[in-house]
């Protein structure tokens, strides 16, 4: 009923190809597009900008990153958060050494440290696979965190050790620094996100995003038929790594406003591969629906409690939060292996043919 | 399937409820004081009695005198596991009604410390927090009493060299830290004062991830045998370092440590064998009347989150009560001042600046003795007092010695210039801005 196919039909190749062949796709998405830019601009506090939205597209957009490479072109990385650092640092290097150079160049810049350290990075993939791949990634991430750590040009050397960010405009607009409003730096990360994910379904739906499938699915089939798995890869590293490099900056910049070496460490890297797999590898959508899950259901529940006014021990709440978490994992993880976007997938076909399942 | 979309509406009404408004509620006519915990997470262990004495003695006041000036402190715990993203969250959670905020670890005090001047609200960090924070004209919203890291520096190589650092010429002194922005506070004053008095200065950092295994670290102190071993640990460190130290016959008399290196249970896992480790404190444990008024209004009435009471004993959990304390003291100078007993963060800022902790007052609060005396001021934020070398008997912590004073002379001049520079770095950086000094 709400998801009819029938009456749309398609004259051409290129409607048939379109990116949203059921209407009711397109008017789903612009209805999110609506709650993104309207309805939460308007409806939210403080609290939910900083601790929920902003949180959650940062994380799906480097979720989205580690994607393209585990989920599309199946190279297994455990090093994201060590990427995300480089991009971080890498931003805060260049804000400092060029002050007055647009936030949006910097940040554009700096995602191409974090794809050259990801290229470095990535060039065993030539050789080996899988798990031993995980290894030599999770090798990077050993080694990033310890030259933020030991490298103290990187941090200006600052006695704390630490990264902090200064207030920078954007056109007029205070966007970073204590003084930046939340609805500005909300905006600011919406408008970056929307438009890379633009980029990113354009890019896994083109001839790239088709090599990489390729190699993922069989590498040497795909070599027989003449992609150079060479090129196929290293991109891959290079796309992923770019998108996360900005995702990292963004997450110190327009999140946190201060970044010690150690929180690019490996439960961040985790914590997004948790959300690719959860949202679903191999799908963009699904970054969006782990982050939801993995980064803004342990806040709504802690906040749950006050909300509908029973007294909890906020070390108690922490207690369960974990428990429900992990439990929700599992129970996602067992419904539906393939992850939330697979999920979401399942539901849409059911509700096209609903209610005549046959 | 079904019960997953009423799963995923109950998502969606949560996230529109929270959207609309997720303002904690508060009752009228109470001051809210929150602090943000660890009672869970790597750090739990060393963090649960400091934060269990922090409730109680707040607990003792609202029980035993109806609150501060007649009202009652509401004392929020907000859980971080140690972890930044919570303490972010954490911070914009409670600060709505906050009349002051205690951020704990010194990375959620980073990301804490410009936004604490734009929502005006004062950071009460006792002991912790970074040295410079010291620099009240730049840090106006900060707060880091009685010593910082820098002050307990200059006072445990006062301690080891007995009073005079040219003792220490030609000797060697090892400096064993965690290598995180929190372990490497005390390296520009030992590396300043090594060079001044002609000791050798060789730090030894450990890695977050070494904590529990420091096998290599005391392979080196072996090899260097430096005359005294520093440690600026926490967590796990300190049983891993403690533990090493006896397996490897390090003489425990020539083992020093910072005030969150002497956890009664990390010592009491090694008993005689960690006899002769000191720790600075700058709290003395031991029975004072104020416990005896926590034991009564809060301990047996069931009110606190302490299993036993032998816990109060500790070193930590009365580090705890003092901390409590000054925030206590703080508000009552602030009603003395503005005539009204419903403070706001910025009446809680005045009163943090012009904290006075005298022996009088002390003795007066049933803590003579349990602290250090210091008074702050504007361009002091920290109050300088001194602390104590603890030693460990075998069986408990007693105090060796008399109190020790850091060397300010030197010290005051970095922490200008350090707090020059982080107000440089993260300019336009408002400083004391419209705020009086009186």
């Amino acid at each position: 009923m709400f998801y009819k196919t029938s009456g749309q039909f398609k004259t051409s190749y290129k409607s048939d190809q379109a990116l949203f062949p059921v209407k009711q796709d397109a008017w789903l998405l612009i209805a999110i597009l609506a709650l993104a830019y309207v309805v939460f601009p308007l409806t939210a506090n403080e609290f939910t900008f900083k601790a929920l939205l902003v949180p959650v597209l940062i994380y799906s957009l480097a979720a989205m990153g580690l994607n393209i490479l585990t989920g599309f072109a199946g190279q297994l990385s455990l090093g994201t958060a060590g990427f995300m650092g480089v991009g971080a640092y890498a931003c805060y290097k260049i804000t400092t050494i060029f002050p007055e150079m647009n936030i949006v160049v910097a940040l554009a810049l700096s995602g191409f440290f974090s794809a050259a350290v990801g290229v470095a990075f990535g060039l065993p993939s030539l050789r080996i696979k899988g798990f031993y791949l995980a290894i030599a990634t999770l090798a990077s991430q050993f080694f990033l965190v310890w030259l933020f750590e030991k490298w103290a040009w990187l941090y200006n050397y600052n006695a704390s050790g630490a990264i902090e960010v200064r207030t920078m405009d954007f056109f007029g607009l205070t966007v970073t620094g204590p003084t930046a409003t939340p609805l500005t730096q909300y905006y600011f990360v919406l408008g970056i996100v929307t438009v890379v994910t633009i980029a990113m379904i354009n890019i896994t739906r083109g001839r790239y995003g088709r090599m990489w499938k390729a190699v993922r699915d069989m590498d040497i089939a795909a070599e027989l038929v003449g992609i150079n798995l060479m090129r196929a890869k290293l991109t891959a590293f290079a796309v992923s790594s770019y998108v996360v490099g900005i995702a990292g900056a963004m997450l110190v910049f327009f999140w946190k406003g201060a970044a010690e070496p150690n929180l690019f460490d490996i439960p961040m890297s985790f914590q997004i591969l948790f959300i690719a797999i959860i949202g679903g590898l191999g799908s963009i959508l699904g970054n969006f629906l782990g982050a939801i899950l993995i980064v803004a259901l342990p806040v709504l529940l802690n906040v749950l409690p006050d909300l509908v006014g029973i007294q909890v021990h906020s070390a108690a709440m922490e207690h369960v939060n974990v428990m429900i978490v992990g439990a929700l994992i599992v129970f996602f993880l067992i419904v539906e292996p393939h992850g939330l976007a697979r999920l979401w997938g399942l539901i849409r076909e059911k509700l096209i043919i609903w209610p005549f399942p046959h | 399937m079904k019960s997953l979309t009423k799963f995923a509406t109950l998502i969606a009404a949560s996230t529109m409820l929270v959207g609309v408004g997720a303002a904690t509620v508060q009752a009228a006519d109470s001051l809210y004081t929150p602090n943000l915990t660890y009672r869970t997470g790597p750090f739990a262990a060393t963090g649960i009695p400091i934060m269990n004495g922090q409730r109680d003695y707040i607990n003792m006041l609202n029980a035993r005198d109806g609150g501060v000036g007649g009202v009652m402190i509401d004392f929020d715990e907000c859980e971080t596991s140690y972890n930044t993203n919570k303490g972010v969250e954490c911070y914009e959670k409670t600060k709505g009604d906050a009349i002051v905020t205690q951020p704990w670890s010194t990375g959620i005090t980073l990301q804490v410390l410009p936004r604490t001047n734009v929502d005006r609200i004062p950071i009460l960090a006792p002991g912790y927090g970074f040295s410079p924070m010291s620099d009240g004209n730049t840090f106006a919203w900060a707060f880091n009493p009685p010593v910082s890291y820098w002050d307990g520096a200059s006072m445990i190589l006062n301690g080891i060299s007995e009073g005079n650092l040219d003792n220490l010429k030609g000797k060697k002194v090892a400096l064993l830290h965690l290598d995180h922005p929190f372990g490497k506070e005390p390296i520009p004053v030992i590396k300043a004062l090594a060079e001044k008095h002609g000791f050798e200065f060789l730090p030894i950092p450990v890695g977050l991830k070494e904590m529990q295994n420091q096998s290599a670290q005391w392979l080196q102190i072996r090899r260097e045998r430096p005359d005294f071993v520093v440690m600026w640990g926490w967590g796990a460190m300190n049983a891993g370092a403690l533990t090493e130290a006896a397996k490897t016959r390090y003489p425990m008399d020539q083992f020093v440590g910072v005030w969150w290196s002497g956890h009664d249970a990390d010592l009491e896992a090694l008993g005689a064998k960690g006899k002769g480790y000191r720790s600075l404190s700058w709290n003395v444990p031991g029975n004072y009347p104020v416990m005896e008024d926590i034991k009564t209004h809060v301990v047996d009435a069931g009110n606190s989150m302490i299993e036993n009471a032998d816990e109060m004993d500790s070193t930590f959990y009365q580090r705890g009560v003092v901390m409590s304390m000054y925030l206590a003291e703080a508000i009552k100078e602030a009603q003395a001042k503005f005539g009204t007993a419903k403070i706001n963060a910025e009446q809680m800022r005045w009163g943090l600046e012009n904290l006075d902790i005298s022996e009088e007052k002390l003795a007066s609060l049933g803590m003579a003795g349990m602290t250090t005396p210091f008074s702050t001021s504007c361009s002091n934020h920290t109050g300088h007092g001194g602390a104590w070398m603890l030693r460990w008997d075998g069986e408990q912590f007693v105090q060796d010695g008399d109190m020790l004073s850091p060397d300010r002379d030197l010290i005051m001049p970095m922490e200008a210039e350090k707090a020059a520079e982080y107000a440089k770095n993260n300019a336009p950086w408002p400083g004391r801005g419209d705020l009086a000094c009186d």
